[in-house]
């Protein structure tokens, strides 16, 4: 009964362990592929600026001295 | 109005910084003691023995050698009074007072010590940190500043009589020339001045860099004829302005902007009367030094002050001057890459148009009057605004 | 040899010809093939060998963290700081300027370059968090009215004797920093101030924190502001537009320009004595010696390593060097300014590995530097990663900075009265000034600095409106030929990348290395290449 349930355990662990260590994989493929290929660089320069920059420019501003 | 009979005289004593009478003082065993900025009382200098004199480079066409060692991206007002010293134009200065006032300025004044260009022998240069604030800290320290940088070596290297006694001889010299000075200032206020901006910037000029114990009957004798002279019977100008900015000590530029119509009724500039021209008071149980280290932090408007109190007194004092002598208007003026100037300029234009309804100009000039075109079109434009102001009732 | 170093060799050999260092060494290309051209966007990132790639990878991951809990910990503020801010959207350029500042770093250099590195992001994210987070502007928060806005070169170590108050840069987040990371945004800011009828000629940082002020971009803090007139003319005359703008009380705390003095010593003391009463007076509290001395410990630990430090820059195996000095001695002094523990920690690891590499004799760069420099160097020299540069083009190692050598005298954190004479004496220091102000020998004395860190080499970059430095063009020039040191006059306009672009600046090196000395570029592909729309 005890090493059944210890069995158990070390199964349920395992399980958790290979889980994680899937999803650390997954999170390293993902983060390291984003790294690599320089694509939060890509599109904060040709998505999100010029988005930002139409926006900044569109603004009034209280532009007085 | 008749010509005034000096005028030619003081004119001529504009064309080199050694004149006539800064020559004969020299030969007299007199000391030269130059130096460029207000925050060097002029008081200071006119100890017994000594003389001050403003340095000025008049008919300077090439800075090219200063330029060589300051670039020509730096104030032209400085490079001119550097190429001047390098070419021996300075060679009678026994000393050069500095401030570190503005950096170019300090730059320039530093030159005098590394290249050693005046060869006169026993002459130094001293260099003041003078202060940014007008209050009692500051005080205190341009005190010490005076009497270390000024005073002290003074005595030290030439034997100077510094006492109480020397200094208030200095201070009745000042308040001699300055209420000369004011007397024939105060005829270009009412609706017929009997003296143009242009002749009151060479009498001024000339005040500060001659020896005053030469010029003063000179200009007491002016006085007396311009008190007697008959104005013209109707306002010869179109408009009347107070000029104000940095360094301006080529009477012509007053003249080029009276010729484009503008008289210019107040000099608030370096080189200008306003400030320069007013009395040192001595209060009681204050020394002579004291007062005039007080009297000169209290009306310096130079553009570095950086409390509150001195900025609004710069724009306080123009405002007080429009009204006293009856101004339509004022041109801010600035010597190119004076950065002071540039950015007071920017702040005193936005204050007299938009919050005081006092129209406003600002320009930026060399030091040396060139080409003249673009000023010309600018103040004619500005002018006709003024008149046309005029007609319309002000509105 | 181990089996994982095996196994990385192995694999560092095949991939090696993605290496840019090593493309460059054989002929095969280098640096500049990675990026779209003008861009300054790299089509990957630098592969610098398995380990390398790693420890950047992980790195550019705990950048990542901070920037989350910045948002975080803030996430409507931040949200509203970047649609209000134009200046908050160029933060968004910083893993960019990272990885451009750390391009061709290796082994124990790129590992102290990130720990430095790191200690920034970290802080500026917090710092961006706080600001957002009070900004009246913003809706305000709970500590709108505890923060002390200060001009960004009055040191913030004073200010720390306020216990319950927070001192804040106040140019620090919209213009200080960011015009290091873009290129493009002080342009907007001058332009704007331009406008109002401001010359170009004056100094273009000033211009641009005016034009800030102007386009009213500063975050509004506090209950009155402390101006200087630190570090130039320029920047004096700016600050009479920012109060105008901020509307606070303002004390200015003019310190002595010629600082070296014993009289100015005693006249800027004063004034911060002053600052002082000012700050008591209008929040209604008390300068807490005790607060301050805690602060002042770590400033001392900080400053004492830092001596230390300088002590291994003067030999050949410093692994700390360039753009990792530059910038984080300038940060850490004028921005953190024994405020923030963090940097305590890192300058202790980073100090036992110097220790460590002096004891290894180990030759940082892989042994490819061929010159030793001095700098004189401001923003530009940030913003155009100009250091990494040198170091990858031409074997130019800079050893120091000029502005790394801002006060480093230590506090007395047991007497009040010398306590404050040591304060005023740090605070006079600052950076773009201690130099570059009080006269010549201020100047001068960067042929002692040059010859005590064992420098060939000077490097000085010739801000095209800076008045106080054209000022001495020639005597510099003169002196460098005197005294034997090879001396380039590296021409820009500060903030405004328009005037003097990235690669004029890099063709004054150029022209020098080739012409002068006759020497053959490490890398050829980033001798001339045009990054005129990079960041």
């Amino acid at each position: 009964m005890k090493a059944k349930t210890v069995c158990k355990a070390l199964r349920l662990i395992g399980s958790l362990l290979g889980k994680l260590c899937l999803v650390a994989l997954i999170f390293f493929v993902v983060t390291f592929g984003i790294y690599i290929t320089n694509a939060e660089n890509k599109l904060i320069y040709y998505v999100i600026r010029p988005f930002l920059n139409k926006h900044y420019d569109s603004q009034v501003r209280d532009r007085k001295i | 109005m008749k010509d005034l009979k000096h005028l030619i005289t003081f004119e001529n004593l504009l064309q080199d910084a050694q004149n006539e009478l800064v020559t004969k003082a020299v030969e007299e065993g007199q000391l030269a003691l130059g130096y460029n900025c207000y925050y060097i009382p002029e008081a200071l200098l006119n100890l017994p023995g000594c003389f001050s004199t403003r340095l000025r480079a008049p008919r300077c066409t090439s800075t090219d050698v200063a330029s060589y060692y300051m670039t020509a991206r730096t104030c032209p007002y400085v490079r001119s009074i550097l190429e001047r010293a390098i070419e021996g134009g300075y060679n009678y200065l026994n000393a050069l007072f500095g401030s570190e006032g503005c950096a170019a300025m300090e730059r320039m004044e530093e030159h005098f010590d590394l290249l050693h260009p005046v060869k006169n022998e026993g002459f130094f240069t001293t260099i003041i940190d003078p202060p940014m604030r007008g209050d009692e800290t500051n005080l205190k320290y341009y005190k010490v500043q005076l009497r270390t940088k000024v005073l002290e070596p003074l005595h030290e290297r030439f034997g100077v009589d510094i006492s109480e006694e020397a200094l208030r001889a200095a201070i009745d010299d000042h308040n001699a020339v300055s209420s000369v000075i004011t007397a024939i200032g105060e005829f270009r206020k009412g609706d017929k001045p009997r003296i143009t901006g242009y002749e009151f910037h060479v009498l001024q000029v000339a005040s500060q860099v001659c020896p005053h114990k030469a010029i003063l009957p000179l200009l007491e004798e002016t006085l007396e004829e311009v008190k007697n002279r008959q104005p013209e019977g109707k306002f010869p100008f179109r408009a009347r302005v107070v000029l104000a900015g940095s360094e301006i000590d080529d009477p012509d530029f007053t003249k080029l902007i009276e010729s484009c119509g503008a008289m210019v009724v107040a000099d608030r500039y370096c080189f200008g009367s306003f400030p320069s021209r007013e009395q040192i008071e001595i209060r009681e149980g204050e020394s002579a030094f004291d007062a005039i280290c007080r009297h000169y932090l209290h009306w310096n408007q130079c553009a570095r002050f950086m409390d509150g109190e001195k900025i609004d007194q710069r724009s306080g004092e123009i405002k007080r001057l429009v009204e006293d002598f009856g101004a339509d208007g004022v041109i801010y003026e600035n010597m190119k890459f004076c950065e002071f100037w540039s950015y007071e300029k920017v702040l005193e234009n936005h204050i007299f148009t938009d919050e005081l309804h006092i129209p406003c100009c600002t320009i930026e000039k060399e030091y040396a009057l060139g080409s003249v075109g673009q000023l010309r079109t600018r103040f004619q434009a500005f002018i006709e605004s003024l008149e046309i102001k005029n007609i319309q009732g002000g509105k | 040899m181990k089996l994982t170093d095996k196994l990385v060799g192995a694999v560092d050999k095949k991939l090696r010809r993605f290496d840019p260092i090593w493309r460059a060494e054989n002929g095969l290309g280098g640096q500049r093939d990675r990026y779209y051209d003008k861009t300054g966007v790299a089509k990957w990132r630098e592969w610098r060998g398995v380990r390398d790639t790693l420890y950047d990878y992980s790195q550019w991951l705990n950048n990542i963290v901070s920037m989350v809990q910045m948002v975080g910990s803030a996430p409507i503020p931040c949200l509203k700081g970047f649609w209000e801010y134009r200046w908050m959207g160029s933060y968004l350029g910083t893993f960019m300027f990272i990885d451009r500042l750390f391009e061709g770093y290796r082994g124990t250099e790129l590992r102290i370059a990130h720990m430095n590195m790191h200690a920034i992001v970290q802080n500026l994210t917090k710092k961006i968090a706080f600001v957002l987070s009070n900004d009246q502007r913003l809706g305000g928060g709970p500590y709108t009215d505890k923060c002390i806005p200060h001009d960004e070169t009055i040191t913030q170590l004073f200010l720390k004797g306020f216990k319950d108050l927070y001192p804040v840069p106040m140019q620090t987040l919209p213009e200080f920093i960011i015009c290091d990371i873009d290129q493009h945004i002080e342009p907007y800011y001058i332009d704007v101030a331009e406008s109002f009828g401001l010359p170009a000629d004056v100094c273009s940082r000033c211009a641009a924190e005016t034009g800030v002020a102007l386009d009213d971009a500063l975050p509004i803090l506090g209950k009155v502001m402390l101006s200087t007139n630190m570090p130039c003319n320029a920047s004096e005359a700016t600050s009479m537009f920012q109060r105008r703008r901020i509307g606070k009380p303002d004390f200015p705390i003019t310190l002595a320009m010629q600082h070296q003095k014993p009289e100015g010593l005693v006249y800027s003391r004063e004034m911060l004595e002053r600052a002082i009463a000012f700050v008591e007076e209008h929040y209604g509290v008390k300068y807490d010696w005790e607060e301050l001395f805690k602060y002042a410990r770590l400033m001392n630990e900080q400053n004492t390593i830092e001596l230390e430090k300088w002590d291994y820059f003067k030999t050949p195996y410093s692994p700390l060097s360039g753009i990792a000095e530059s910038l984080y001695k300038l940060f850490e002094w004028q921005s953190a300014n024994g405020t923030d523990p963090y940097f305590n920690k890192v300058d202790r690891k980073v100090i036992k590995i110097m220790r460590k590499a002096y004891e290894d004799k180990y030759v940082p760069f892989g042994g490819r530097t061929r010159h030793r420099a001095f700098l004189w160097g401001p923003s530009a020299v940030y913003y155009t990663d100009f250091p990494t540069w040198t170091q990858n083009c031409w074997g130019i190692t800079i050893v120091l900075n000029m502005d790394s050598t801002m006060g480093y005298n230590m506090i007395d954190t047991s007497d009040t009265d010398k306590a404050m004479d040591d304060l005023t004496a740090l605070t006079q220091r600052a950076c773009m000034r201690h130099h570059a102000v009080g006269g010549w020998e201020n100047i001068n004395a960067v042929w002692d600095w040059a010859r005590a860190f064992n420098c060939d080499m000077v490097l000085m970059n010739d801000n095209i409106a800076c008045k106080g430095m054209l000022g001495v063009h020639a005597m510099m020039e003169e002196q460098a030929r005197d005294l034997g040191f090879h001396f380039i006059f590296i021409e820009h306009d500060l903030e405004d990348s328009r005037t003097v672009s990235r690669q004029d600046m890099r063709k004054c090196v150029n022209n020098y290395m080739s012409v002068v000395l006759n020497e053959k570029p490490l890398d050829p592909t980033i001798v001339e290449f045009d990054d005129s729309e990079a960041y």
